[in-house]
């Protein structure tokens, strides 16, 4: 009935899809959910990744201490770049400032710039060349399933994402924290009227979309079995892309919309040769902006 | 002794020292400046003069949508890459020479960007700077992956140094007087557009858009016109790299490319051209003079940037500044008018 080409393929798309969600799903927290515009994040991933890297050359830990190792350094990693490219751009908290549009354009350019910093550093200590992951830790064993082949890697980066999903999803809507993050969003000077500690739900989210950032930055590492430092930049575009599909402040939109993006990829490298398949994602990007500028899953908010 | 006879003396000086800093800068860069590259006589200090320049127009022409209009632009350096590719391929595939590829390359390029602005301009701050970043990778795609036509990553040889109707300017001080003159006088231009009621309109877009839009201002008409204008510039400035370099790849036009220009205006003050002007200057000769440093020079890209966002938001030479700089250049539209504006209150924007 089915081709089992396509089935691979359909399977590959899925893989690649999930790969994206994973990166989308702690971007989406910062960029969309805390409406905070952050550049910075792929260089959070390519910092996961390194450090995942490092702790492997250097010790050759259990995988569980490396992807530990890689969540500490990117809890870190989030703190500081909250600190250092945001913290002072809220340096006047009237409610004029906090809406302009050249505070938020301000901390767009700030986040820039420090991930510019972040990725050239990287390129000066480690080269720009990539650097292979030691065989004995890749996540790519292949597996039969059916007609198609997967590989370990694709089952536990499933695993990953459905649980930082399911448990964002709890964070956000059953807890605390989580609905201090949405008053947040919604309305920081409203939110601080009502006693909320607005620098350290800011701070909080930061650290806890950084740490999803670099858990992917080493899962990505391990699954492909390279790291470098302009690793980011891709997924980082991509993840965006997956984000406004969804609709911005919508998680589970941004996965679904991942793995449309995914399956859509390893379609078109069916037709067109693979240096093409990234157009898939830039011309997603505009055909949402124009015409579904709400997303596609995603609530009413000021746009075009 | 009133008012009015004071007034007229006082004009004229300020009229006088107008003139002193355009002609300085002319002469610098017309006299003094080829005649320390001749003696140097080194092709190095021609190829980073030249660079210095055409990155002074980059700069220029990203401050009229950026600056001027307030509209983010993250794909500049795809409609520098558009230019070059129209020069080169014109070049090598029509052999035509550099008289008419200049005008063409900043033709197709201003025609590229009206055609994907007619779907984006809609689009308001973060949607528009992550369109254009959309934008400015497609592109970048085109060039990489369109091998038959660009030939791909491995670039475009131009054979054709600088001419004018014939005549070979392809001496290495030709050269830097083909490009130094084109880009005085398309910043020259981008000045004189910025500083009039036309500049005036886009910064009500940039300061405000609805209300520019309900004041009768046709804004999204005027973003695309900043958007076409300033592509077609970068286009001039591509045009002049593909001939001065003689060898073009998608790698000079990415999106790294982008951010320095960006970089150049932040730094130099965003609504300022000449902060434009020197913070293009700043960010490439910088790094020259510190060759030492090597690696570090992107590095510094990225810092000079943060630390201008952090510590000068207004950049080195802010608007304000920049306003006062350009009303005593170009004295005429803010000129006091009559005796009751005698004591130096300028009427402002007339």
């Amino acid at each position: 009935m089915f081709d089992p080409y396509y089935l691979q393929q359909l399977a590959i798309g899925l893989s690649l899809g999930m790969t994206y969600a994973l990166m989308a799903i702690g971007f989406t927290l910062i960029f969309g959910v805390l409406n905070v515009v952050n550049f910075a994040h792929g260089e959070i991933y390519t910092l996961g990744a390194f450090a995942g890297l490092v702790l492997i050359s250097a010790t050759a830990p259990p995988i569980v201490a490396v992807i530990l190792g890689a969540l500490a350094i990117g809890a870190l990693a989030g703190f500081s770049l909250e600190r250092i490219a945001f913290k002072p751009f809220r340096r006047f908290t009237d409610e004029a400032s906090l809406k302009s549009r050249a505070m938020r354009e301000s901390t767009l350019l700030s986040s820039l710039a420090v991930s510019i910093v972040v990725r050239e550093a990287l390129e000066i200590v480690f080269g720009s060349q990539m650097r292979s992951v030691p065989f004995e830790y890749l996540i790519n064993t292949p597996v039969r399933v059916g007609p198609v082949i997967l590989v370990t890697g694709d089952f536990i980066i499933f695993g990953v994402a459905a649980a930082m999903l399911i448990g964002l999803q709890y964070l956000l809507t059953r807890t605390r924290v989580g609905l201090a993050i949405r008053a947040v969003s919604n309305n920081p000077l409203g939110a601080k009227y009502v006693g909320i500690d607005t620098d350290r739900t800011i701070i909080t989210t930061f650290v806890v979309g950084s740490m999803m950032g670099a858990a992917a930055g080493i899962l990505m590492g391990l699954y492909y079995g390279a790291v470098f430092p302009a690793m980011g930049f891709t997924p980082g575009i991509k993840a965006f892309v997956a984000m406004v599909m969804g609709g911005l402040s919508s998680i589970p939109g941004a996965v679904i919309c991942a793995l449309i993006l995914g399956i859509s990829e390893s379609m078109a490298t069916t037709f067109v040769s693979s240096g093409w398949s990234d157009m898939v994602a830039y011309g997603f990007l505009i055909l949402t902006l124009i015409f579904f500028p709400n997303g596609l899953f995603g609530a009413r908010r000021e746009r075009v | 002794m009133n008012a009015f006879e004071n007034a007229a003396p006082a004009d004229g000086l300020t009229r006088r020292r107008g003139l002193l800093v355009p002609a300085l800068i002319l002469l610098l860069v017309f006299a003094a400046l080829p005649a320390l590259l001749a003696g140097f006589d080194k092709g190095y200090f021609y190829q980073i003069a030249n660079l210095a320049l055409i990155f002074v127009l980059l700069s220029a022409s990203m401050h009229l949508v950026t600056g001027v209009a307030g509209l983010l632009h993250l794909g500049h350096a795809a409609f520098y890459g558009v230019g070059a590719y129209t020069a080169a391929l014109l070049t090598s595939k029509l052999g035509l020479g550099f008289t008419v590829t200049l005008p063409l390359s900043g033709l197709v390029a201003a025609l590229v960007a009206f055609l994907v602005a007619l779907p984006t301009m809609r689009l308001v701050s973060i949607y528009f700077a992550v369109a254009t970043l959309a934008i400015g990778q497609m592109l970048y795609l085109v060039m990489l992956n369109w091998v038959d036509f660009t030939k791909g990553p491995n670039g475009v040889i131009v054979s054709k140094g600088f001419e004018l109707f014939g005549f070979s300017l392809s001496g290495r001080l030709g050269a830097y007087y083909t490009v130094a003159a084109v880009v005085t006088l398309s910043v020259i231009a981008i000045g004189r557009l910025s500083h009039s009621y036309y500049g005036n309109a886009l910064r009500s877009i940039r300061e405000d858009d609805q209300c520019a839009d309900a004041m009768g201002v046709s804004t999204v008409r005027l973003k695309m016109e900043a958007f076409t204008l300033s592509a077609f510039f970068a286009g001039i400035a591509g045009s002049l790299w593909a001939h001065m370099t003689g060898y073009i790849s998608p790698g000079d036009f990415k999106f790294s490319e982008s951010i320095l220009i960006l970089a150049m205006v932040v730094v130099g003050g965003l609504g300022s051209l000449p902060g434009a002007v020197i913070g293009a200057l700043l960010l490439i000769l910088l790094p020259e003079g510190l060759r030492a440093l090597g690696d570090f020079r992107n590095i510094m890209v990225g810092l000079v940037m943060f630390l201008s966002i952090l510590l000068l938001p207004k950049g080195l030479l802010g608007e304000v500044s920049a306003l006062r700089l350009v009303r005593r250049q170009l004295g005429a539209a803010w000129r006091n008018t009559g005796p009751a504006n005698g004591k130096g209150e300028g009427i402002g924007w007339r």
